[in-house]
């Protein structure tokens, strides 16, 4: 299937995003599901909804600024913007199944 | 922005304490104060002090300062405030220390120290409040951890009001009753207030939303967790206000104590049951060093709530009261405080180097400035030490008692070591590092 420009760009901030990691858990804010909305426009304008594992924590201007920094380097992309949502809350069921593993979730946690 | 900022002077808070922390330790291994001398002897009560406000105090204003914002969501109401706050409780304490020096004859009086002592500690005490009071005020309606430490805020004020009154009255600045009655008679409830009000009601609070967010532990407000703060705070109310009014009034507080001892015993077991909960119900099965530090360090509260119960069963309460106190300052609130210190200082010291550095490039984890393994036997050794303190304690065996000190101090000592490694990021692999792009830390302040 062809993407379209626009969503070719999206991947590939996809794939930048995951240069950012959450400090505590050790892992990428992707795969740990906290990106909820990646979009561009047809100008190269950029726009990521996420979130962080819990509200108020010392990280989050720095995960929003590393995201907004990631994003921006992407060829294609001319302008970044971050919004942050606890709407709905991240909950550790939004993390990929590798996610899950490297952070020793018991097959009985799983869900 | 939703959330916090870094709290610039809490590293400077923990290294003062820490500082204390030693010192305390050196001091008992050398047989100065209890266990040694009378509970209430002026040496006792210097090596009390040091830990209550020296060491457990700080370390709590200097975690408070951070993570206040964090439990509401709110930044701190000023973050230039608490390096005026720490620099009056540094030298209120010292101040307070060479009183009780002066009255066991240790230096001379030429001019009492215990008014200043008040003075000092009261503004500081005032200003950290006045802080921390504004923070939780704008962010009304407080969640349950915050309405616990709110009420923690509330026991250290009356904890600092009545060494206030203790302290007017041993330099002769006040007499007469009632002010003379709650000094002879008002030191428990000094204690209570400080001890399980301050610091324990506090850490409880934290504790709630620390473990739950380090572990990924489901973070609910339940019918059996605001049990804990009601209970729990009948139990500081009855103890506090009614063993204050009843010497007050001419009185004794021992009913008042004895029924907040049992509302107490009852807030305790719900929180127990919480605790199991929220260990149980984790998302992260692999816990990391300080959660299971905690863990010991929660066991150990378990312990005094048990032993108190065995004792006053015994009709020894009174007698051992010296091994419960030991026992909560140092195996539940040092424990737990130098659990949560080893991580705090690892998660903003890498918040301060690798943050503004996100986004840009590979930076390492929290964990990959810490080495676990070799912190957990320093742990291990200075519980040993606690455990083993204790029941020279129980057993009246205080040459004994210095030898587990020793331990204490060297696990202190191997601890205290390991933060300051994780802070100068010693322990991070050098491709890792990234210092030509990564902030390098100040040892005792944040940027």
């Amino acid at each position: 299937m062809m993407l379209s420009p626009q969503e070719e760009v999206g991947q590939r901030i996809e794939e930048a995003l995951r240069l950012v990691i959450d400090p505590e858990l050790g892992l990428n804010i992707v795969d740990l599901g906290l990106v909820y909305v990646i979009g561009v426009n047809d100008s190269g304008g950029a726009r990521i909804l996420m979130t962080t594992t819990t509200r108020g924590c010392p990280a989050t201007s720095f995960l929003k600024d590393g995201a907004q920094q990631a994003a921006i380097a992407v060829p294609g992309v001319t302008s970044a913007e971050v919004s942050l949502t606890y709407d709905p809350a991240w909950k550790p069921e939004m993390m990929t199944s590798s996610a899950r593993v490297q952070l020793g979730f018991g097959p009985d946690n799983d869900t | 922005m939703v959330g916090a900022t870094l709290s610039r002077w809490s590293m400077s808070y923990f290294a003062v304490a820490l500082a204390c922390l030693l010192a305390g330790e050196a001091l008992m291994v050398v047989g100065f104060g209890f266990p040694s001398a009378e509970l209430r002897a002026p040496d006792s009560l210097v090596l009390v002090h040091l830990i209550a406000i020296g060491w457990l105090s700080l370390l709590m204003f200097g975690a408070l300062f951070q993570f206040v914002p964090v439990l509401v969501a709110k930044p701190i109401y000023s973050n230039t405030l608490p390096l005026p706050t720490l620099a009056l409780l540094v030298v209120g304490l010292t101040i307070l220390v060479g009183g009780f020096l002066q009255l066991g004859g240790r230096i001379p009086a030429l001019h009492s120290c215990f008014s200043p002592a008040a003075v000092l500690l009261g503004c500081g005490f005032a200003l950290a409040l006045w802080n921390l009071g504004r923070t939780l005020w704008q962010a009304r309606p407080l969640p349950l951890a915050a309405r616990f430490v709110t009420v923690g805020l509330l026991c250290a004020a009356a904890t600092a009001t009545l060494g206030f009154v203790f302290a007017l009255v041993l330099d002769g600045s006040a007499s007469g009753p009632p002010l003379a009655d709650i000094a002879t008679y008002g030191i428990p409830v000094h204690a209570i207030a400080g001890l399980s009000g301050w610091l324990t009601f506090t850490a409880i609070g934290v504790s709630y939303r620390l473990l739950a967010m380090f572990m990924l532990a489901p973070e609910s407000e339940t019918p059996r967790s605001r049990a804990v703060l009601y209970y729990g705070t009948a139990a500081l109310a009855v103890a506090i206000v009614g063993g204050t009014v009843a010497i007050g009034m001419g009185g004794h507080p021992t009913a008042f104590l004895l029924v907040a001892g049992l509302l107490g015993t009852c807030a305790l077991s719900l929180y127990g049951a919480d605790i199991l909960h929220l260990y149980r119900a984790r998302k992260r099965r692999k816990i990391e060093l300080n959660a299971r530090m905690a863990a010991i360090a929660l066991a150990n509260l378990a312990g005094v709530a048990v032993l108190s119960v065995v004792l006053v069963a015994a009709s020894q309460f009174e007698d051992q009261i010296g091994a419960i106190v030991f026992l909560a300052a140092f195996g539940w609130l040092t424990g737990l405080g130098l659990a949560k210190l080893y991580k705090i200082v690892a998660f903003l010291t890498w918040l301060e180097c690798f943050g503004p550095v996100l986004g840009t490039t590979a930076t390492p984890r929290v964990q990959d400035l810490v080495v676990e393994p070799r912190a957990a036997k320093w742990f291990w050794i200075y519980f040993a030490g606690v455990w083993s303190a204790t029941a020279c304690l129980l057993l009246d065996a205080p040459e004994v008692f210095r030898a587990s000190a020793v331990l204490m101090l060297g696990g202190t000592t191997g601890i205290a070591v390991e933060i300051a490694r994780t802070r100068l990021l010693l322990d991070v692999r050098p491709e890792l590092r990234i210092l030509h792009l990564a902030r390098r830390p100040a040892l005792l302040a944040s940027q």
